[in-house]
């Protein structure tokens, strides 16, 4: 209706955004706001970023049953966060980004950050938790050769992935504590934020060795049956 | 006339929007307090007393946070007391609970924005922006639901097959693990059943509409006019630098001119805007039933 229905409009998005707006916000940001207000800033790309991805997205003409399946893993996604400790989302994502590509495996990332957001509580962090899993799954399409001969390496990935999410959400943590990056509260925020990071690691570790040959199996399986 | 939450969920959205920007761009130790003490308001007259175990998490937090500053970061000049050879400044500490402050107001706010802000709204929104995810988005909501009630009927039928037993703890994973299978398999085959009957009834082919529609009406208009004038006066009092206050080395305040007094009074303004909306709906509710 306002943003991507009109054709000429997305275009205009798709080009604009990473060639002009977030290098000028970057750059404007580093001069005009003096070292502070990066959180301004790192919100206004993380947005931004999310946008460029529904301007591609609502582009393609995606088939509707691949739709219904990046549906239907969300889904799963989102009923996984409720189990105490131990988070498939990541895992799923990964899952996903692997046997469906990299715009599935982004989408149901960041969908599920949204969905369960409505329960956990949505926030400015919402935007930064879309970007982080989604990217997760985008990456996991790109290395989809490699991790998916040899299952060492895909656990291997699932651990760093939970690594990851933990240590990119905590530069969050800290821009909104302090204005200004500080090496030192990053820290202290990582220390504090061992035990998620290791459940974070573990859980995907764990739910990529039970769920990732069934699931890779169904998933190829509906792949082949149905062309998806 | 309605409450607050009825009113369309863009404007709703952009009030949210301006009221937590504004305090986590900001940090005016005054602008803090207003923030702070609105989100509480504001939260406790939707929900009344109940919550409590939300206050007490929030204001454990709110101490974590407050104590966290001055333990990392010994930058200021006054030192308080030194603890481990680390000096422990007033500036930090103030710097902390001025962070905490700001935090917990954010997320008080927060907490009502997710009270208020059904998934149906957020759907109409995100429909606005991209038809094909907010789609998406509902599809999945629906789903979650149906996979529930789909794997108590597996769970019955494989009981009644005699192949679950969750009398240990083995055959227990095993059964559980088996539903969860079949789950799966049944939801994605359902999930491309759902697409083709979906595209046999020619979806894609006209605009996409949603299940409520939310008019725009004069109050709509009005409201969000009056607080984009409100931002706008709060914006420029921030910009500007009529707002600053300077935490290192030492706490330099300098009264707020005509500008930053009148930024503060238009944020005040803009925090009361729903409750003082909820109070007269609450006084009109009482006053006409009383009369009937």
């Amino acid at each position: 209706m306002l943003l991507i229905r009109n054709e000429k409009l997305r275009n205009a998005v798709r080009i604009a955004v990473p060639f002009f707006i977030i290098p000028t916000i970057s750059i404007l940001g580093a001069l005009v706001f003096d070292g502070k207000r990066h959180i301004l800033i790192a919100l206004a790309v993380a947005v931004l970023s999310l946008v460029l991805f529904a301007a591609g997205f609502e582009k393609k003409s995606t088939g509707t049953r691949r739709m219904v399946i990046v549906a239907v893993m969300t889904a799963l996604c989102f009923a996984g966060r409720f189990i105490p400790f131990l988070k498939p989302v990541a895992a799923l994502t990964i899952i996903t980004g692997l046997y469906l590509g990299g715009e599935a495996g982004f989408l149901v990332g960041s969908l599920s950050a949204v969905l369960s957001n409505f329960y956990f509580g949505q926030g400015p962090w919402t935007a930064f938790q879309m970007l982080a899993w989604g990217l997760i799954g985008l990456f996991a399409c790109m290395l989809s050769k490699q991790l998916l001969g040899s299952r060492i390496l895909l656990l291997l990935y699932g651990a760093l992935a939970g690594l990851g999410y933990s240590f990119f959400m905590d530069i969050w943590t800290v821009l909104w504590y302090n204005e200004e990056f500080s090496i030192k509260l990053y820290a202290a925020a990582l220390v504090s934020a061992i035990p998620y990071t290791v459940s974070y690691a573990v859980s995907n570790v764990l739910f990529l060795y039970l769920l990732a040959p069934p699931f890779g199996e169904k998933l190829r399986r509906i792949k082949v049956k149905y062309g998806v | 006339m309605r409450s607050f939450s009825e009113y369309n969920p863009i404007v709703i959205a952009v009030w949210f929007l301006s009221v937590t920007g504004i305090a986590m761009f900001c940090n005016y130790p005054l602008l803090m307090v207003i923030s702070l003490v609105g989100a509480v308001a504001f939260f406790v007259m939707r929900n009344g007393l109940s919550h409590g175990k939300t206050h007490i998490f929030f204001w454990v937090l709110f101490l974590i946070l407050a104590l966290a500053n001055p333990l990392v970061s010994h930058n200021g000049k006054t030192v308080l007391f030194v603890m481990n050879h680390n000096p422990v400044t007033l500036e930090a500490t103030l710097y902390g609970l001025n962070s905490a402050a700001m935090i917990i107001g954010v997320l008080y706010w927060l907490r009502s924005f997710t009270q208020i802000m059904t998934s149906e709204k957020l759907l109409y929104i995100t429909g606005a922006l991209s038809p094909k995810l907010s789609l998406v988005l509902s599809m999945a909501l629906r789903f979650v639901p149906l996979f529930g009630r789909q794997s108590a009927k597996i769970n019955a039928a494989q009981t009644a097959m005699g192949l679950y037993r969750d009398d240990n703890i083995i055959d227990d994973i095993k059964g559980k693990s088996r539903v969860f299978s079949v789950m799966v398999t049944w939801a994605l085959e359902n999930g491309i059943i759902t697409a083709d009957s979906m595209e046999a009834r020619g979806f894609g082919t006209g605009r996409r509409t949603q299940m409520r529609r939310f008019r725009f009406a004069a109050a709509d208009i009005a409201f969000l006019l009056t607080e984009l004038g409100l931002l706008g006066i709060t914006c420029a009092a921030v910009g500007t630098k009529s707002l600053s206050f300077v935490f290192y080395p030492s706490i330099t305040a300098k009264a707020p001119d005509m500008l930053g007094v009148l930024g503060l009074i238009s944020y005040g303004l803009m925090i009361l805007m729903p409750m003082i909306l909820e109070l007269v709906v609450n006084l009109k509710w009482k006053y006409l039933r009383s009369a009937v």
